[in-house]
């Protein structure tokens, strides 16, 4: 029978004996991309209990057990080196950019309240916020450097804030432009997730938008993971908490996780969000599909949802009637 | 000054006020994880931390775990290569091979078999043992930490291609990746009872204990061919 190893093909008797051996040559980048053809070869497998190591001393691809340790050391080592590099698809690089987004905006904000209150030491009237005074600091500093033509000049004039010394003028003026410039960064990372997003799932984009898009692969782990969800799954991602209180006690089930964020469920009346979730869901699931197996562009995707939302919106224009219960009181939810 | 003892081959109790797990180092000067190194009689040994590791619980649970010098280990759910160095140390003339699915946890993997000449990294799923069979060599024992909720299946799968007649199997079951909602306690008996009736013969189990307080809800179990 022929049986694959990493170091070639053996040809072997009835009782195991080798008969003929058609071996690949001593270089390890050879043998990293045989032994790389072989994962997916269903063919001639080695029987159950082959001993490689005996085989490739018998004929003699080896002299010794520690060669063909180190030789066997070496070619997994750089194929599983190859396989990692080949690993870092598109989809992957959209998902660290969604975790960067989310990473940058945590410390804008956290570092943003902190400059506001530091400054509002020595302006407490500015009124503004964010970014707005994050540029503000970093253009003037002390509000003294106002000109007399800036709208916020006679708050300035008159403001109870303290003197800025100098040296901490430096030392805001600095803090302000890092935060300037991380708000910069945010810009240019939504910027990249909407371009890569047109690249690969245009569907998805267009049916979730892009940054709710690129969230539901994140989730889901890639492009593949989420192709392959139903939508009921695509549904709920994101509310895994609520899914598993209603699993284990008798919470009632989530009707949206992180797709609340589409404008098409959270503009809904409350009565019909969980029926408009369900249909986004499903016309995501498609869109994620045919990114991912086709990859062609369909306009009519969100085309037959916002029919299918305002027919589902049109059948239900009221509010349930909330049922009268009669006799014995309700049930009490088990809480856990 | 620290007292060594020997519990079985190549793990050690470091007992410097407290006592403490530890295998000798094979890479002598590099920690992996952040763990201690402790020199005693010119001997470097670099402490394990059974939090951190099933195999270093189900030592402390008093599991036999059979290793030696020279054994072959097929250790599936590799990840980022914290339990293998251990694995690695101990068996310091033997081999390991580590397979483990996903690529970000193979980076780290590559990085530490880049230093251990006796550890094998192959990227692929531990439930198709038919990609990675051109590899693996006869085992002495198989490991397995997989969290997935097919583990039995997966075990005798690989158990039939490559553990030796006489070895053993070592498996760490998470009863959360199985069922997130039943009964652990259910889930390990289901579970056993589907290892000892996987495929024939079948394993015979020797042991089989929770790892609290190490690990919540996992189970850990050595057996053998029956």
């Amino acid at each position: 029978m022929k049986i694959n190893t990493w170091f070639g093909v053996l040809e072997t008797g009835k009782a195991g004996e080798i008969l003929e051996s058609r071996l690949i040559s001593k270089d390890v980048r050879e043998l990293v991309l045989y032994s790389l053809s072989l994962r997916d070869n269903k063919s001639n497998l080695p029987p159950e209990g082959f001993d490689p190591k005996a085989a490739a001393l018998k004929c003699g691809f080896v002299e010794t057990s520690a060669e063909y340790y180190s030789l066997l050391h070496e070619v997994t080592l750089e194929a599983a080196k190859l396989q990692v590099s080949g690993a870092l698809t598109p989809d992957q690089r959209i998902i660290q950019a969604v975790e960067a987004l989310d990473d940058v905006n945590e410390t804008t904000n956290s570092l943003s309240e902190r400059l506001s209150e530091w400054y509002g030491g020595y302006f407490p009237e500015s009124g503004l916020g964010g970014e707005d005074l994050a540029l503000f600091i970093a253009k003037y500093g002390s509000r003294e450097n106002l000109g007399p033509q800036d709208p916020l000049y006679p708050k300035a004039r008159n403001s109870m804030g303290a003197k800025l010394e100098p040296a901490d003028e430096v030392l805001l003026k600095g803090f302000a432009e890092s935060i300037c410039s991380l708000y910069e960064q945010r810009r240019q990372i939504e910027i990249y997730i909407e371009d890569s997003m047109e690249l690969v799932a245009p569907n998805l984009k267009l049916v979730a938008g892009p940054m709710l898009g690129a969230r539901l692969i994140s989730l889901a782990g890639s492009l593949e993971k989420l192709a392959e969800f139903p939508s009921s799954t695509i549904q709920v991602i994101g509310a895994s908490k609520a899914l598993f209180k209603h699993l284990r006690a008798r919470a009632p089930s989530p009707k949206h996780g992180i797709i609340y964020s589409h404008p098409l469920i959270n503009t809904a009346p409350w009565w019909v969000r969980g029926k408009i979730a369900r249909a986004v869901a499903s016309k995501l699931s498609l869109a994620a599909r045919i990114d991912f197996y086709s990859g062609k562009k369909d306009p009519s995707l969100t085309e037959k949802l916002e029919t299918k939302v305002l027919q589902i919106r049109t059948l239900n224009p009221r509010p349930p009637q909330k049922k009268q219960v009669s006799g014995a009181k309700p049930k009490k939810k088990r809480r856990k | 000054m620290a007292e060594v003892k020997k519990l079985s081959g190549g793990i050690f109790e470091i007992i410097k006020g407290k006592k403490q797990l530890a295998t000798k180092n094979l890479d002598p000067g590099k920690t992996v994880y952040g763990e201690k190194l402790i020199q005693v009689e010119g001997i470097e040994y670099r402490t394990w931390d059974p939090r951190r590791s099933k195999l270093g619980a189900m030592v402390l649970k008093k599991f036999n775990i059979p290793l030696k010098e020279d054994s072959k280990v097929l250790y599936l759910g590799a990840a980022s290569g914290t339990t293998v160095s251990h694995v690695s140390d101990i068996v310091s003339e033997g081999a390991v091979y580590a397979v483990e699915f996903s690529p970000r946890s193979m980076r780290d993997l590559i990085g530490l078999a880049s230093r251990r000449k006796n550890v094998h990294p192959i990227l692929a799923d531990a439930g198709k043992p038919d990609s990675y069979s051109h590899l693996i060599e006869p085992v002495d024992l198989i490991f397995q930490d997989v969290a997935q909720p097919n583990q039995a299946e997966i075990a005798a799968r690989n158990t039939i291609r490559f553990l030796k007649k006489d070895g053993y199997l070592l498996l760490s079951i998470k009863a959360r990746s199985i069922d997130t909602v039943a009964n652990p306690k259910e889930v390990f008996k289901e579970e056993v009872r589907k290892l000892e009736k996987a495929f024939e013969p079948g394993f015979e189990i020797l042991n089989a204990k929770d790892l609290m307080p190490y690990h919540e809800d996992h189970l850990g179990v050595l057996a053998k061919l029956k």
